[in-house]
This record gives structure tokens, C-alpha cells and sequence, in this order.
């Protein structure tokens, strides 16, 4: 294993390292199955195990499978450039099918480079499913033309183990970056992301629901970079922690000396569904244009005693009535997956986390 | 159906309920006035299980049932209904789930069947017509932005989907403007003036009472019943006020 970060550097204080190396030194041939994973979509459908593309169970359209090598300094991010990996190259104002790819782990770590270029006017759907156990660590860079539009949701669904994503994106004058997560299984994670909105009139919508419980520990360290004018961006990030668990959003938001008539948006909310459990909240401005407006807020707070009353006045059970109010707390974030398909079968599966939990 | 003997509760260890007594039979509208502070409002949250109301003294039966001994949604599952003074607002529910919710949870509890989808949409729809309620607003978060006479009538909706055997009203005319009022009053009336059905009202004011006409009126002072009467009572403590009659 190449060296990793520590707990030491600022960026790195709330990840959980000793599950990741766990994960890491852990034997391959836990058992996984990709199937039950695949969502009624038409389109190419990719099975990476164990970090190994499966031939004989994908069908791949139009992504490419080739070794990449990708220039990062990320120390996560940096050990899976050179492996074999995938991309999509759209040609101008071409509109392709939802790619769904499954990342299996078994075991052990693996590493997977992937890019994702969109040419001018150019659309993409990418529906990503992680499920097993071991380290799984990602590194994905992300170029959006002029006008191209890109729509990513992600869950992390390992039972164990560690998932880490690092993701890079430059979006162009008046593109699109729509990228939703959840973590609703029982591994740590780190989603970590450096998005840079290159042109003027770009749009960025990056956040996603982080469910933890027992010991487990999940985050996301994300930072949006405001470069050029008139650009949006949303982060809207929900933890939701039980039992001894730890969730973390740090996100961040750059407005760079002349971006004028930025307008951010920073929405992070964390729910404790005991009070043993710990979320953290690290929002972040740093502003050098004058006209610019970046709404943000940050709070912690337990389920609405109140509105837990309501319910259980109008014959709701304790159990369920908390599912309804977590559902409704998560769902500020989920809503945001435009694809039907795909955002009931996120909200099924938070129902599921919620079902085992409360 | 409800019978209330002696009853004594506190919130955070200061008595508010001092030995109150109450006995509602099917068939019977009860109205309960007195002045702010008097424990109206404090008596439907412990009957309707509020946590954070303990009961220190005295005993209710409801149907022959304990009903100290039971949850809050055990108690919705009896048949009792609470409406709130204070409806609250619960973003990213819609009205209909949470409708739905409530039926079938209740259903269950009693080992009936859930209603379907279409069925309870059927239903929903069908009350609230009746209280002048777009299914567009039952389809939005409960609550959420709603007037406070659309709260109130949604309360309404809410008690004709549930078909309780006992309402308990808490204030349900407060914020209501005269043809709100109405609608609201002919409202209880179409969904509880039945003779298996009970009422208690709780309000400071008589207007509520010119639409639903009351067989028993209460005065509650410092925590207890210190007068009761026919619907009389209501117009002398409108023309007198609290102070004399209470007195």
C-alpha cells in the first residue's frame, strides 16, 4: 500500500483510516453478488470485481475500458491512476443512454481510474453502485464543455470495509454537474471532490445523504471553486447517525477574485438518532469577488418531539413515525436525483437502512 | 365512553390539572371554557399521551380501557382523536402519506385490513371535499405553508379519515375567520354528531358553540370543573365572563 494520509492533516482529521486499513488488509472472496444491484434502465451496464472489469457480465456501449493515467496530487485519488479503468468520451450534442456501473469488492483493496469527457451540448447519465467489502478507492475526473450536462448519482452500499472517491471536475460556460450520493451501508467512506466551475453560467449540484450507525464513520470533503462568472452551485448534504457513529460534512465553497454574481448555496444538516452519536459540520466560504451571494447554513439536531407527538396522536408507532421524519429529512437531498428510477430505488434503499435501524 | 375521575397532572413538576372529573357517554357534546392557564389545552395532551405530561393523581377509562396505560398511537387506535391548537408543520411529508399512514397503522392495530392505495385516495378526497380542501393541498407537505384556518381544517380532514369514536378539540375555532368557522362547525358535526360518537370541546369562546350546538358546558378553573351546565352557560360566561362565573 502506498503511503496514506493521517488524521494529522487537517483535510483528513474526521476519516476513518483504521477502516480503511482494515479494509485494505482484509483476504479477498467475501462474498458479493452485483445482481439485485442492476436498476430497470436501458443502457450499458458495467461490472468491475474486485477493481477487474467482468467481460462476460457487462455490456459496455460506449465506455471505454483502458488503462488511464490521471494527473492528480490527491494522495487517495493519485494510487488509482495508471490502473485500468473506464471513460466516456461524448462527441458534441450527443445524448447517450444511462451508463450503471456495479463496483464489486471482495476483499483487499482496489484501485480504478475513470473519465468522463463531454463535449459541447453533450448529456450523460452515470448511475454508480458500490457493494461488498474491502477498500475500494476511485479516482474520477470529469471535463464538461460548453453547455454539456452530466447527471451522477452514486450509493455506497458496502456491507463493510471502506469506500473512497476522489472526484475532479472542470465544468464549462453554461454546463451542468449533478451529482447525488448516498451511503446507506455498513462500510466507513470518504467522498472527496475538488469542482471547479471553469465558465461563466456553470452549475454545479453536488451533495447527497450520509446514513451511519454502530461504529461506522462516513464523510464527504468537498470543495467548489467558483472561477468564472455568474456561476451556481447547491450543496445539500443530510447525516443521519445512530448509535456510536461518527458522519462528517465538510464542504466548501471558493469564490475567486472576479467571479462575480456567484450564487452558492451550502445546506448541511445532520440528525442524531441517539445522542451517542457524533456529526460533524465544517461549512466554508471563502470569498474574494464583491458581488456575489453564497446562503449557507449548518445545523445539528435531533428528531422534532413535536412532530413525532403529531404522528403518534394519529396512530403511528414510535418506530415508524421516526422512519417517516428520517425519510423526510433525507429526502431534502435525494429529491435532487432528476431520474425517477433511479431516485426510488436510493430512497428504497435508505428506507431499508432506516427499517434495520430505528 | 370517557370517564375522568379526580385527575391530577404536572409539567416539569408544577400541577397544572388539580382533581379534575369528567364523564363524556356516546351521543354527548361537551364543551370545556375557562380562562388561559386554566390546564384546557394541557388536559387533551394527557388524555391524548403527550410525553412529558405526568399524571400524579386519579384515574381515565376510555371504552372500559386504562387509557394512562397506553401509547399515544394506542390510544388513536382506540378511537380517540386529538386536535391540535397548534398543528404542526412536518416538511418533506405529504399529507396523503401521512394520512395513510395513520389509517392503516391504525387499521392494523385493530387487525383490520390497510386500505389500498385507490381505496384511501377515495376516501381522502370524499373529506376533503367535504371541508373545502383541494386534493392539490393534500398532496403538499403537512402543513407546511399552510393559513392557520387551513390547518385547522385540515385537523378537520384528518378526523373525518380516522372516524374516531372521541374527538377532543383543542381550540379548532382559533384563527378561524366566519366562513372558515362554519365550514369547521358543520364539519364536526357531519363526522361526530352521531349517537356512537363523543365530543369535547375546548375553546375560549362561544362562536364555535352557535355551530356545534353543546349538551353539556364545563367551566375549567385552576385546573378543575367548577361548573357545569346546559348550553345556557356558554352565553352567561360570554355576557359575564370567567371572573364572575367562576368565582
Amino acid at each position: 500500500m502506498a503511503t496514506l494520509p493521517t488524521n494529522a492533516q487537517e483535510a483528513f482529521r474526521w476519516t476513518d483510516l483504521a477502516a480503511l486499513s482494515s479494509a485494505a488488509a482484509s483476504t479477498r472472496g467475501g462474498a458479493a453478488d452485483a445482481e439485485g444491484y442492476w436498476l430497470d434502465i436501458v443502457g450499458p451496464r458495467i461490472l468491475f470485481v474486485d477493481g477487474v472489469y467482468a467481460a462476460d457480465r457487462s455490456t459496455p456501449g460506449h465506455v471505454a475500458l483502458s488503462p488511464l493515467t490521471l494527473d492528480t496530487a490527491h494522495p487517495l485519488g493519485v494510487q488509482a491512476s495508471g490502473a485500468a479503468g473506464w471513460s466516456i468520451d461524448l462527441s458534441a450534442t450527443k445524448v447517450a443512454d444511462t451508463v450503471q456501473i456495479v463496483h464489486l469488492s471482495t476483499g483487499a483493496e482496489n484501485h480504478l481510474p475513470a473519465r468522463l469527457t463531454l463535449d459541447e451540448d453533450a448529456v450523460a447519465s452515470v448511475v454508480e453502485t458500490y457493494v461488498g467489502s474491502g477498500w475500494t478507492n476511485r479516482l474520477t475526473q470529469i471535463d464538461l464543455e460548453r453547455g454539456a450536462r452530466l447527471m451522477r448519482s452514486v450509493r455506497l452500499l458496502q456491507s463493510g470495509g471502506f469506500v473512497s472517491i476522489r472526484d475532479e471536475a472542470v465544468v464549462g460556460e453554461g454546463a451542468s454537474l449533478v451529482s447525488q450520493f448516498l451511503g446507506a451501508g455498513g462500510m466507513g467512506s470518504r467522498i472527496d471532490a475538488q469542482l471547479t466551475l471553469d465558465g461563466d453560467s456553470a452549475f454545479v449540484d453536488y451533495g447527497g445523504a450520509l446514513l451511519t450507525r454502530e461504529d461506522q464513520r462516513q464523510e464527504c470533503a468537498v470543495a467548489v471553486r467558483h472561477a468564472a462568472l455568474n456561476g451556481s452551485s447547491r450543496q445539500t448534504w443530510r447525516a443521519v447517525a445512530a448509535d456510536r457513529s461518527q458522519a462528517s460534512l465538510a464542504a466548501r465553497v471558493e469564490v475567486a477574485r472576479g467571479a462575480q454574481k456567484t450564487d452558492g448555496e451550502q445546506s448541511l444538516r445532520g440528525l442524531l438518532l441517539q445522542r451517542t452519536a457524533t456529526v460533524n459540520l465544517k461549512p466554508e466560504l471563502e470569498i474574494f469577488a464583491d458581488d456575489v451571494k453564497c446562503a449557507h447554513g449548518a445545523t445539528v439536531g435531533e428528531l422534532d418531539a413535536k412532530a413525532l407527538f403529531y404522528l403518534r396522536s394519529r396512530g403511528v408507532n414510535e418506530a415508524r413515525a421516526k422512519a417517516l421524519l428520517t425519510t423526510a429529512f433525507v429526502s431534502d437531498a435525494l429529491d435532487r436525483i432528476g431520474d425517477e428510477t433511479v431516485r426510488e430505488a436510493f430512497a428504497a434503499d435508505a428506507d431499508a437502512w432506516l427499517e434495520a435501524t430505528l | 365512553m370517557l370517564n375522568i375521575e379526580n385527575l391530577h397532572a404536572e409539567i416539569d413538576g408544577k400541577e397544572i390539572l388539580k382533581g379534575l372529573s369528567l364523564s363524556v357517554n356516546a351521543g354527548e357534546v361537551h364543551a370545556i371554557m375557562g380562562p388561559n392557564g386554566a390546564g384546557k389545552s394541557t388536559l387533551g395532551y394527557v388524555l391524548g399521551g403527550r410525553p412529558g405530561y405526568e399524571v400524579t393523581e386519579g384515574s381515565v377509562t376510555f371504552a372500559g380501557e386504562d387509557l394512562l396505560e397506553m401509547e399515544a398511537d394506542a390510544r388513536a387506535a382506540a378511537g380517540l382523536f386529538l386536535g391540535f391548537q397548534y398543528p404542526v408543520e412536518i416538511p418533506g411529508v405529504s399529507n396523503v402519506q401521512f394520512l395513510r399512514e395513520s389509517l392503516n397503522s391504525q387499521r392494523r392495530a385493530r387487525d383490520e385490513k390497510p386500505l389500498s392505495g385507490a381505496e384511501f385516495l377515495k376516501l381522502a378526497r370524499a373529506q376533503a371535499d367535504g371541508l373545502g380542501m383541494d386534493m392539490d393541498m393534500m398532496k403538499r407537505p403537512v402543513n407546511v405553508g399552510f393559513s392557520g384556518g387551513e390547518k385547522k381544517r385540515n385537523e378537520m380532514v384528518q378526523m373525518g379519515i380516522l372516524d374516531p369514536k372521541l374527538a377532543i378539540l383543542d381550540e379548532t375555532d382559533s384563527g378561524l375567520d366566519i366562513d372558515a368557522l362554519r365550514i369547521v362547525g358543520d364539519g364536526i358535526n357531519r363526522i361526530m354528531r352521531r349517537p356512537d360518537k363523543g365530543v369535547i370541546l375546548i375553546t375560549h369562546y362561544q362562536r364555535l358553540l352557535d355551530y356545534v350546538q353543546p349538551d353539556f358546558v364545563h367551566v375549567l378553573a385552576d385546573g378543575r370543573i367548577v361548573r357545569s351546565g346546559g348550553k345556557e352557560l356558554a352565553h352567561e360566561l360570554e355576557r359575564e365572563g370567567y371572573g364572575a362565573v367562576a368565582a
